[in-house]
């Protein structure tokens, strides 16, 4: 705050006094929002590297069904199998609260059908055509659960970085320049003071002159 | 379907078979196979006899799928050349056979137009190896509704479809119905229709009969895996089975694990040949493998101790189209980058 915008008054000085007494305090709360947000990332950090491993080896798993499926049975079999598909895969959004800021959930509704209601027939359908649809439901929620992980890990990450700069902000800026005026103000009035001690001092002087 | 009068050409269509078998593919052939690159096997296959139908497809499709249409299609064209080639009785029981590959064909078009695919692109994926020629799949290509297509294949193969199957189907739009109905029309038809007092019909009934186990037992396993127990199972068995009848049916289908499914069936006389294979990892790969050698296995066994009947028809039609599956299932493997153990897993040898 630059001196010269800073009224010396008493009301002034009692109202940068206030500001610093608040900032204070956010800064308390601010440093431990961000400790809070750093503990629970490497928490989430945990659940995403293992959320990647198991949509590596899901994927991995989904793709060896699918290449054996399209070579068992051809190419032209698994396409005819995929175009009787009838179910498609729900999720329900919703979000929830991580110290105060709002992450999302995300929960598979309907991704698993049974084989009896995927929209081909049962008799005659190979088991490596079902073993491949099994493993590619499995891959959808493994990655709808990744999903969730990594988007509250990013949104994690953005909010450690703003409550940073918050904290940084308050630490190095507001705070000290509050207390520069305040002192400034504490300067200016205590001159004030000595001024006026001086003048009624010279007006007596005066006065017992006359 | 069994119109024809008279036995049939057994002596001249077994030979014309036997001949054609000794040109299909040995052991050594898919061991030699898995040892080469993809553009190699492609060039292999073309000097293997599916050289027409490579050169035929090769300005329309490439690489992997060029394989895979060729080798169907020149399957088609040996099925379709058999099947001329018969005369009477083994007329109706080829013809009968192939019908499997109609009800294929009838798959793909209903599958593809209820997803929208175009004309061409569904076209292109039928296998005309069965009794319906190209000409009558275009027909059906070209019918405007499902509805329209199920009573034209119906009208075309004498098979009756009752109202209320199409009506499910119309109202669910979910093809499964349809098509669970077709596949047990198709076995319980062929059953019904077949005389076991001729000799010939009665071991094509036995055939059969030991088909719709395979079937039947596949069926059961793969619903089991999915947590699909009892009465649930029990709607898509076809009955008439040789050696799973309705009471061991609904035995296997009650049972709770594979273990258990496998006690029930030590007395068969194929759990040697798929005990291996009856784990609970979650796979039945090995499990189709087995079946499939034990089928051919059979029908090898049937052929040489009665060399003049349809067995030995059957035998090629099976063999040929397991070289064909052999030769994609090579082919696609060492393009997917499966490992060579798994494929020769894979492999019916």
């Amino acid at each position: 705050m630059p001196t010269q915008e800073i009224t010396p008054t008493r009301s002034a000085l009692l109202e940068v006094k206030k500001r610093i007494k608040l900032s204070k305090s956010g800064y308390k709360i601010m440093k431990m929002k961000r400790d809070g947000l750093i503990i629970e990332f490497f928490a989430v950090m945990e659940k995403a590297k293992k959320m990647r491993d198991d949509v590596l080896t899901d994927y991995g798993a989904a793709m060896q069904k699918i290449a054996i499926a399209r070579a068992v049975e051809g190419a032209m079999a698994v396409k005819s199998a995929a175009y009787a598909l009838k179910a498609d895969p729900q999720v329900k959004l919703g979000s929830k609260s991580i110290m105060g800021m709002m992450v999302p959930k995300v929960e598979c509704e309907v991704i698993k059908t049974p084989m009896t209601e995927r929209g081909y027939g049962v008799i005659q359908t190979s088991a490596h055509i079902e073993e491949a649809a099994q493993a590619f439901e499995k891959l959808l929620v493994t990655l709808v659960r990744a999903a969730e992980v990594e988007t509250t890990m990013k949104r994690l990450l953005d909010e450690i970085e703003k409550t940073k700069r918050r904290v940084n902000a308050l630490e190095f800026k507001v705070i000290p320049e509050l207390q520069e005026a305040g002192a400034f103000i504490e300067f200016r009035l205590q001159e004030m003071e000595r001024e006026n001690t001086i003048r009624l001092k010279h007006l007596k002087k005066k006065s017992e002159a006359a | 379907m069994f119109g024809h009068k008279g036995k049939g050409n057994y002596a001249y269509v077994v030979a014309r078979v036997r001949a054609k078998k000794a040109s299909l593919m040995g052991d050594e052939v898919y061991q030699k196979m898995l040892m080469m690159s993809l553009p190699e096997i492609s060039r292999f296959i073309s000097e293997s006899g599916y050289q027409k139908e490579m050169a035929e497809l090769a300005g329309r499709i490439g690489g992997i799928d060029l394989v895979e249409h060729a080798t169907y299609m020149n399957m088609a064209r040996v099925f379709s050349d058999i099947l001329r080639s018969t005369t009477g009785e083994l007329r109706d029981m080829v013809s009968a056979y192939l019908t499997k590959w109609d009800l294929w064909n009838l798959k793909v078009i209903l599958r593809g137009k209820a997803y929208g695919a175009d004309k061409e692109s569904i076209k292109e994926d039928l296998v005309p190896a069965g009794r319906l020629n190209e000409v009558m799949l275009d027909k059906l290509l070209s019918l405007e509704t499902d509805k329209e297509v199920i009573e034209e294949f119906g009208r075309m193969e004498h098979m009756k479809v009752p109202p209320e199957v199409v009506n499910a189907f119309t109202a669910e739009g979910r093809l499964g119905s349809v098509e669970d109905y077709f596949d047990r029309l198709f076995y319980t038809r062929l059953l019904s229709q077949l005389d076991p007092s001729s000799g010939p019909k009665r071991l094509f009934q036995d055939f059969i009969r030991r088909e719709i186990d395979t079937i039947n037992l596949e069926t059961i396993l793969i619903l089991k895996m999915e947590g699909i127990f009892g009465d649930d199972v029990m709607k898509y068995i076809i009955p008439g089975g040789k050696q799973i009848d309705k009471k061991l049916a609904t035995q296997l289908a009650n049972a709770e694990t594979i273990s258990a499914a496998a006690n029930d069936l030590s007395q068969l006389d194929f759990y040697e040949d798929i005990k291996e294979t009856l784990t609970e990892n979650g796979s039945l790969k090995n499990f189709v493998a087995a079946m499939k050698k034990y089928h051919i296995g059979l029908t090898k066994k049937f052929s040489s101790l009665y060399p003049l009947s349809v067995i030995p028809v059957l035998d090629f039609m099976i063999r040929k189209n397991i070289e064909v599956d052999n030769i994609r299932i090579i082919a696609r493997g060492i393009e997917s980058g499966i490992d060579r153990e798994t494929i020769k897993e894979l492999l019916v040898i």
